[in-house]
């Protein structure tokens, strides 16, 4: 994959590169600066990017808006959004334009080479990586006539890995169950929460995001 | 009409005889003890012959004596009666002229330990705390600069409301007197004339009452020192929590993490599962510690806030909490950070509250900006019935009510313990989060004001002025 990283701090963004590279693609721009990050999409059009949310010069949230525009340009041109602490407002920024190509993800994620670069590499396929945090907050957002409160704590962690952005297998492995088990779970999930059941992965778990993303969702 | 008049005589009298018994002790005891002292001392003269000088001289120590009693007389009243008689007449203020003479009384300053060993009482050291207690509930009784104010109020009412208000009865009952033993032409018309005086004898209240009553520059000058005292005093203890969140969380962590890797680098050859286990052991510490350092950089300055600003740093507070809330916004642009961030604080507790107490189905924030005024509005519709903080008093203790208002919800425990009882689901931890509030407010210039009826629903409102 050809990947641009946009991170200011050195030590961290040496780091992305050594990761990235070492596991066989190519860097193709590192930069560290929020109007620098935006040229690099728009120029290298990257298989996927991974942007840190606060880049000089504002230190505001300078990568997450580059990396908006970006998409706003190229739609659907994946990103990874890198950031110190996650924020559902973001995230729901993101999600918004329903594209997928979108991860946002806690920095220190990346101390899980194997994990972080799962998450790429989904998000580089046209998929999710949303971090365990922001999807629990997600699924501890109030609502009225909460059908979320119908599902079974099994069928709540299965729900929980999807929102993240986890394939049926991935699931499976994580929970010690098998695919079919998984796939009946997510059967009953989504006819509990009125949702279609769609077989590619990214179309249902975008289905989930929507889902819980809706500040009322009422069902 | 004449019923009217009647009535709005009568209410007239009754305000000059309450204003005479309010603005009374001051100068009845002053007199009474003044005359009685004068009598006394003037028994020890009686039969004394001596030439004039000795005399006068004596005569100056006798005046000077009855002048020491009086002003002992006058203290002892004051410092029983000033206080309780002049909010008495600020409550009369308020019903009869509408006027709002909010003054402020400190409390009972905290008692906090010195790094001497001494206690400090707010005003001097003590060597025990039972002390240093005694001493500080004293001084809020007899040194409060407001009381002060009120004697001075108890005193010059009493040269002037008093004689005014207190003449009419009294002439009354001298017309009532001379019109029953016989002379009933001069007491009834004494008396008529005693009653129209009386009737607006109670006028010469307000005049009295605006320069006297209310708070004054010195007032306010008070309250600023004692804001500053406050926020010092809360910023110690700001400093002393992030210090210690530092301390005993990610520095120990980061302490231990180099002792295990130490241990797996010696491990590694000998025996290298062991090593991995070790590091892996020491990859969740590093991840334990960067929680605790982002909780706490939540409780100083949250990243939305610094990344964001207001508004959308209120919208993600909203997604966090419990509760559904709706955020509306209408502010031109990005105020003055530490306005910001006690705005944030502020609502963040607000919110915590409701979350905390209230059993509220639904929330409204409104963010506004209008007459150089930043507002947000935190509407619920739970329970109600929350008592409103004081303005601004003394009287939190270091560890109250923290710099950083109150608990974001968001990211677990936060910096700032809002309410210092923990888990206080009692009033006077909501309130204690509130005065937080308030205090920080007003470090701004700004307040919290609480419109909170039993049974809801609550708005509370923290304005501040501010130019966008």
């Amino acid at each position: 994959m050809r990947v641009v990283i946009a991170e200011d701090l050195f030590l961290l963004r040496d780091g992305l590169v050594r990761l990235v590279q070492s596991y066989g693609h190519e860097v193709v721009a590192a930069v560290d600066s929020g109007p620098a990050t935006l040229d690099a999409l728009l120029k290298e059009r990257p298989d996927v990017a991974v942007v840190d949310v606060r880049l000089p010069p504002t230190f505001s949230d300078e990568g997450l808006q580059a990396a908006l525009a970006a998409r706003r340009e190229i739609p659907g041109l994946p990103v990874l959004i890198l950031s110190q602490h996650v924020e559902q407002l973001y995230a729901g920024e993101l999600l918004a334009d329903a594209r997928g190509g979108v991860g946002y993800q806690l920095k220190d994620r990346v101390l899980d080479a194997d994990q972080f670069m799962d998450a790429l590499t989904r998000v580089a396929a046209g998929g999710t990586a949303l971090d365990p945090a922001v999807v629990a907050k997600l699924l501890g957002r109030p609502r009225r006539a909460d059908p979320l409160a119908t599902l079974t704590d099994r069928e709540r962690s299965v729900l929980a890995l999807m929102a993240e952005g986890i394939s049926n297998t991935a699931i499976a492995a994580r929970l010690f169950l098998s695919e079919g088990a998984i796939s009946k779970y997510t059967t009953t999930i989504f006819a509990k929460l009125n949702l279609h059941p769609d077989d590619d992965t990214n179309r249902r778990v975008r289905a989930v995001l929507t889902y819980l993303n809706a500040t009322n969702a009422d069902a | 009409m004449a019923i009217r008049a009647v009535r709005r005589f009568g209410e007239g009298l009754r305000r000059t005889l309450v204003l005479a018994a309010l603005t009374a002790p001051l100068p009845v005891v002053g007199v009474t003890v003044g005359w009685f002292g004068a009598l006394f001392a003037s028994t020890w003269t009686d039969d004394m012959h001596a030439p004039l000088i000795v005399r006068g001289l004596v005569t100056a120590g006798q005046v000077l004596a009855v002048l020491l009693w009086v002003a002992g007389a006058l203290w002892m009243t004051h410092a029983l009666t000033s206080r309780p008689l002049a909010e008495a007449a600020r409550r009369r203020a308020r019903r009869w002229l509408g006027l709002e003479l909010e003054v402020a009384y400190g409390g009972i300053a905290p008692v906090t330990r010195m790094a001497t060993g001494y206690w400090w009482d707010g005003r001097e050291y003590h060597k025990s705390e039972r002390e240093a207690r005694r001493r500080a509930v004293m001084n809020a009784r007899f040194h409060d600069p407001q009381v002060r104010w009120d004697g001075l109020w108890a005193l010059v009412a009493g040269v002037t409301v008093f004689p005014v208000t207190a003449l009419p009865p009294v002439a009354a009952g001298v017309g009532v007197w001379l019109a029953g033993s016989g002379r009933t032409v001069i007491g009834v018309l004494i008396l008529v004339l005693s009653l129209v005086a009386g009737a607006s004898a109670g006028r010469i209240f307000r005049p009295v009452a605006v320069r006297f009553l209310g708070p004054n520059a010195g007032t306010r000058l008070r309250e600023l020192e004692t804001l500053q005292a406050d926020l010092t005093q809360t910023q110690a203890a700001e400093l002393e929590r992030i210090e210690r969140g530092l301390h005993d969380g990610a520095q120990a962590r980061l302490v231990a993490m180099g002792m295990s890797m130490q241990a797996a680098e010696r491990m590694v050859d000998a025996d290298p599962e062991a090593a991995k286990a070790i590091l892996a052991e020491a990859r969740a510490s590093s991840r334990a510690a960067l929680e605790e350092l982002r909780s706490l950089v939540r409780g100083i300055n949250p990243p939305v806030l610094v990344e964001r600003g207001l508004v959308d740093a209120v919208r993600a507070l909203a997604l966090d909490v419990p509760v559904e809330v709706t955020v509306h916004a209408a502010v031109p642009a990005r105020p003055e950070r530490p306005v910001e961030s006690a705005m944030y604080f502020a609502v963040a507790e607000l919110l915590t509250n409701v979350a905390k107490h209230a059993h509220a189905t639904c929330v409204l924030v409104d963010l506004g900006y209008a007459d150089r005024t930043l507002t947000a509005s935190v509407t619920d519709d739970g329970v109600g019935g929350v008592a409103s903080p004081a303005a601004v008093p003394r009287s939190s203790g270091a560890g109250g009510s923290s710099l950083a208002g109150g608990s974001s919800s968001a990211g677990g425990s936060s910096l700032a313990g809002g309410s210092s009882s923990a888990g206080g689901s009692s009033p006077a931890a909501a309130g204690s989060g509130l005065l937080g509030i308030a205090r920080r407010m007003a470090a701004f210039g700004g307040r919290l004001e609480i419109d909170s009826p039993v049974g809801g629903p609550t708005r509370a409102t923290v304005s501040v002025p501010c130019v966008l």
